[in-house]
This record gives structure tokens, C-alpha cells and sequence, in this order.
């Protein structure tokens, strides 16, 4: 059964929230904490505040705790106008929903958020393996840092929420994008181990440049391994975008593949899009 | 005895430099590959060896490889390519071009200071 986590939800919310979702789901219930682990829900439901910034910034603590998970992120109210929905949905939120909306449309709204990512096939898992390999393979090598796969799952519309993104286009026999998002403090470290140095001997300019190469490195290392398969590309040279909450336009009718890892006490991402000859 | 690092990114450059210091050579640093041809004007009698990615923005490793091998004043210098290009086809031209050793990317700074040491011995 899914599990869904109400913060700061007065008895009002929570009774309408209950209504709503009935007796397919679970319900718990808690108030908000700077440092939550939301690793174990299916979904979180914030209800809005009078203090917008607050609010906000409750947001980006709770999508900084889904470490690149999927976990969508509701914020709900009695009524909202525009101007409010917009930077709560720019700060990470899935969607701010009116509860005095019709109850039927809650309900879908809801569910619909509940549906989890797509699992690969099995022809897309043998491509996706060779990423996953050569993503452990770079950061063993490079930085001695061992990390640990997590998970895999099609989304076209997941909004990635890290702090810096390496990204290289793919052209040739397929097309598309490669990308590896991390949060800052593990994008620091990891340049620190390849370079060998303090994490302080670390500037801006060396984490850009670092993230580039890291992406080169495993899509450079993927490549050889899909010579031959309708998968193989040219390597565009890497570019890195920098910023709490960007997103990657990806080619259209491109299937994005996202890949957790998890390394030390952090996580990071790559999103692979891949359109074969 | 120096040897010159070109790699467009500066992190892979360090790493590199890092490392040739532990086998007692210094390191001259290019970022793409126009400044190499200029290193290796300048400072010709010094260069043991020359360590070139093949993406770099403007003249690539590879045709900075060709052209030293086409000019007799470098020829003689032995070429390493570090590289993420893995694939059979484009190692062949590398070798095709005269370079002396390829290695590819993600390496450990021990494999390439083997590669360094067993070329230069």
C-alpha cells in the first residue's frame, strides 16, 4: 500500500486529503523539520502557509530530501491564484492544488501523481546497464568513490532538482542527450578525490569543469560499447549548467531514462535520452 | 625533462600533472591545441613527451598529432593520446597517425605514469 506524508496539515487538510484518497492509500501525518527523509513515501502534501517565502523554502528542503526521487510534492490550499502557484511549482513543487476545486478532479489530480515512473524493458536495459557500469567505472577510477545503484525508471516530465548538471549531446546513428545532475556539496567532493586536494582547494571553476568531464567520461566510455547496436552515437563536447532547480529540454519524442545513485550519504542522477537509428 | 598536458579541462590537467611529478617530470600546460604547437616552438629541447586528448575545442589531438609528425623538428617526440574515444576504429588512426601509446578515459594515474614510464624507457 502507498504511503502518503501530510506536513503541517491542519485537521481541516487532513480530513479532506483522507476524503479524497480513501482507503487505498496510507496516511501519516507530521509536522515539518529542516532534515525530513521522505525515501519511504509515495507522496508529500504540504498545506500552504500564510508566509509564502517560508513556504517556498519548506519546498526546497523537501526536494533537496527526496535525493532524485521521483516523489511528488503537493502543496494544497483552500484557493489559489496564479501568481501564488507559479513559484512554488519553480521552487519544486509537483503541483499546488485548490481543495475547493470539485472533489472528482482532487481525486484524479491526486492519483494520477501516485502512478510511479515506467520501468525499462528488458531491449532497454541492455543499453542502460552500459551506463550504469561505466558511471561506477569513472567514479571508482577517478575519485576512488564507490557508488551504488539505486534505481531506474522512464519519465518525460520529471523536473530534476539538483545543483549542477553536465550535459553531452548525443548525434549520429542515435540521437539525444546525456545528463548527470548533482547537489553541490557532492559535485565539491567528488572533485576534491580526482584532483586529490582539500574539499576547500575546490573553487567554482573546478566543479564545472570536473562535472563536464565526468559526463565525457562515462558517455565517452558508453560509446564504445554500443558500436554495432542502434544505440551508438558521436559525442557532442560537454556544457554544464549551473543553478537550484534547472531543467533539461530534452528532444521530443525522446524517452528519458532516469538513473539514481547513491554514493556516502548523497545522491545524484543521470538522465539518459536516447533515440535509436 | 617536461612534459606537455593538453586537455581542455583544467581538473583532468592537474590530475595529470600530479601524477608525471611522482616520475620526475614537470609539466607544461595546453589547454586546446594551437597553444601545444606554440609550447613545442618554445621549448623543444626540454619536451620528453607529449600527452594529448583528442576533443579539444579548435585544432583536436589528433591533428595536432599529424601535424608534429609531418614536421621534423617534432617528430622524433613520442605522442601518448588520453582519450574517452575508445572505439577500435579511432584507437587505429591514432596509431595510424604515429602516436606511441593510447590510453583511455577514466584512467588511474598509475596506469598512465606505466604507459609514460614504459614509452620513455
Amino acid at each position: 500500500m502507498s504511503t502518503i506524508l501530510l506536513i503541517d496539515c491542519s485537521p481541516k487538510m487532513t480530513q479532506a486529503v483522507t476524503e479524497l484518497l480513501g482507503d487505498n492509500v496510507e496516511i501519516k501525518s507530521t509536522v515539518f523539520e529542516e532534515k525530513m527523509n521522505l525515501s519511504s513515501y509515495s507522496m508529500a502534501i504540504l498545506e500552504s502557509s500564510d508566509d509564502q517565502k517560508y513556504a517556498l523554502q519548506q519546498i526546497r528542503n523537501l526536494r533537496y530530501a527526496c535525493n532524485f526521487r521521483d516523489i511528488p510534492i503537493i502543496m494544497v490550499g483552500e484557493s489559489f491564484n496564479n501568481a501564488q502557484i507559479q513559484p512554488y511549482i519553480m521552487a519544486g513543487a509537483t503541483e499546488a492544488l485548490p481543495l475547493d476545486a470539485p472533489p472528482v478532479a482532487c481525486r484524479q489530480i491526486l492519483q494520477g501523481y501516485m502512478i510511479p515512473g515506467r520501468q525499462p524493458m528488458e531491449e532497454e536495459m541492455k543499453y542502460l546497464n552500459h551506463f550504469i557500469k561505466n558511471t561506477h567505472t569513472v567514479l571508482k577510477k577517478m575519485a576512488k568513490m564507490e557508488v551504488i545503484f539505486k534505481e531506474v525508471y522512464f519519465s518525460n516530465d520529471f523536473r530534476i532538482f539538483g545543483d549542477i548538471s553536465g550535459i553531452i549531446g548525443l548525434s549520429g546513428e542515435s540521437e539525444g542527450t546525456v545528463v548527470a545532475t548533482f547537489y553541490w556539496t557532492l559535485a565539491r567532493e567528488i572533485i576534491a578525490r580526482m584532483m586529490n586536494v582539500q574539499k576547500d582547494q575546490v573553487n567554482s571553476e573546478l566543479i564545472h569543469d570536473g562535472v563536464g568531464e565526468i559526463i565525457n567520461m562515462i558517455a565517452g566510455s558508453t560509446k564504445k560499447n554500443l558500436v554495432g547496436t542502434p544505440y551508438h552515437f558521436e559525442l557532442s563536447l560537454p556544457s554544464v549548467v549551473v543553478g537550484y532547480g534547472h531543467q533539461i529540454g530534452h528532444p521530443e519524442s525522446v524517452s528519458i531514462a532516469v538513473i539514481l545513485f547513491e554514493v556516502g550519504h548523497s545522491a545524484f542522477a543521470i538522465q539518459v535520452g536516447i533515440k535509436p537509428d | 625533462m617536461k612534459i606537455i598536458i593538453a586537455d581542455d579541462s583544467e581538473v583532468i590537467r592537474i590530475i595529470i600533472e600530479k601524477g608525471i611529478k611522482l616520475i620526475g617530470y614537470d609539466a607544461l600546460n595546453a589547454n586546446n591545441g594551437h597553444k601545444v604547437l606554440e609550447l613545442l616552438e618554445k621549448n623543444i629541447k626540454e619536451i620528453a613527451l607529449v600527452l594529448l586528448d583528442w576533443n579539444m575545442p579548435g585544432l583536436n589531438g589528433l591533428e595536432v598529432l599529424k601535424t608534429m609528425k609531418g614536421d621534423e623538428r617534432f617528430s622524433s617526440i613520442p605522442v601518448l593520446m588520453v582519450s574517452t574515444e575508445s572505439e577500435e576504429s579511432k584507437i587505429s588512426k591514432v596509431y595510424e597517425a604515429g602516436a606511441a601509446g593510447y590510453l583511455a578515459k577514466p584512467f588511474e594515474a598509475e596506469e598512465l605514469n606505466n604507459l609514460i614510464k614504459k614509452t620513455l624507457s
